[in-house]
């Protein structure tokens, strides 16, 4: 069986990394699975370290867009808890 | 008598680790032991097995790994050569994981029956086996400690300053490069986190000029970043037998 190829290109606000690679898949539900778990995984570990606010997984088959997955960060915060500490 | 070049790599550790004498060195030289090539991603013994050997790596790094019921599988330990990652299986009967290699590799096989008789002939040996396998466990916690709590960058940083204690007690380090034959999903599967997610941690490591790893090699670029971002310390490997 042929399986078609890959490529999960990653966005965190605006730094770009490529995935030159690719890997292969089976079907396209595998491919979203590993696409969502790919951008959770990485924006916990920026989001928690204050890298970034957003994560984006584009991916791509060959060079057309297959699907993307974006993951942002937004923290509301009440002014006057700041008092609480002073 | 067989051949030393298959214990070669396991009294080299023991000598440095656990105090054994001469005496009890030539009863491990002395040990019947059964050796088989495998190639590599070969299971050695699977979830459910019954051995009735346990294994010597001679040559090759394997690795134990167990899946849950919807097939994700955690990769446990890697190994490399002189140790015997199914020693338990001397007092445990049935295997509770799978114990794979990584690599092409050269596995001496020793039955349970004649590790019992050495352990009754030579209880200093019995008890080098059992602090094996207690430092075993020591690293198991460190693994659950890692996968836990480190974010993944200082996660493989971590795992990789392990592997190269572990290598350098056998002479496997050369300068700053030491072998850890791992795919990047496999990387994926011992961190818990995506083959991608690793690909991208691996690109700014290299970036940030930490560590280069490329077809299953690890250099090391710059030693104190690599150190400082690793959170290392070898104390829970209990190298040493006096401390």
């Amino acid at each position: 069986m042929h399986m078609p190829r890959f490529h999960f290109h990653i966005q965190e606000n605006g730094l770009f990394i490529s995935d030159d690679e690719g890997q292969e898949f089976a079907d396209s539900e595998s491919v979203r699975k590993e696409a969502v778990a790919t951008g959770v995984s990485i924006a916990r570990d920026a989001f928690t370290s204050g890298s970034a606010r957003r994560v984006v997984v584009d991916v791509r088959q060959e060079d057309r867009p297959f699907l993307k997955v974006s993951i942002s960060l937004d923290v509301e915060e009440e002014a006057s808890h700041r008092k609480l500490w002073k | 008598m067989v051949s030393a070049s298959i214990t070669e790599a396991l009294v080299r550790r023991l000598r440095k680790t656990s105090g054994v004498t001469d005496e009890d060195i030539k009863a491990i030289y002395a040990l019947p032991i059964t050796v088989r090539s495998y190639s590599a991603d070969q299971a050695i013994v699977r979830e459910g097995d019954h051995p009735t050997a346990s294994c010597l790596i001679a040559d090759g790094f394997c690795i134990r790994a167990k899946s849950t019921s919807s097939g994700q599988r955690q990769i446990l330990s890697i190994h490399i050569p002189g140790e015997i990652p199914d020693l338990q299986s001397l007092h445990l009967q049935v295997m509770d994981h799978d114990l794979i290699t990584l690599t092409e590799a050269r596995l001496g096989f020793i039955s349970h029956s004649a590790l019992r008789s050495l352990h009754r002939r030579r209880p200093k040996v019995a008890e080098v086996f059992w602090r094996d396998t207690l430092i075993d466990s020591s690293m198991f916690r460190e693994w659950i400690v890692n996968v836990g709590q480190r974010p993944a960058p200082s996660r493989l940083l971590h795992t990789m300053a392990e592997l190269r204690e572990r290598l350098k007690t056998i002479g496997r380090v050369e300068n700053d490069t030491f072998e850890m034959p791992l795919t990047q999903e496999q990387i994926g599967e011992a961190m818990g986190i995506t083959a991608v997610h690793v690909s991208r941690v691996i690109k700014q490591l290299r970036a940030d000029g930490v560590v280069d790893f490329q077809r299953g090699r690890v250099k090391v670029l710059d030693e104190a970043k690599f150190e400082e971002l690793a959170d290392f310390d070898n104390r829970y490997l209990h190298q040493s037998p006096a401390l």
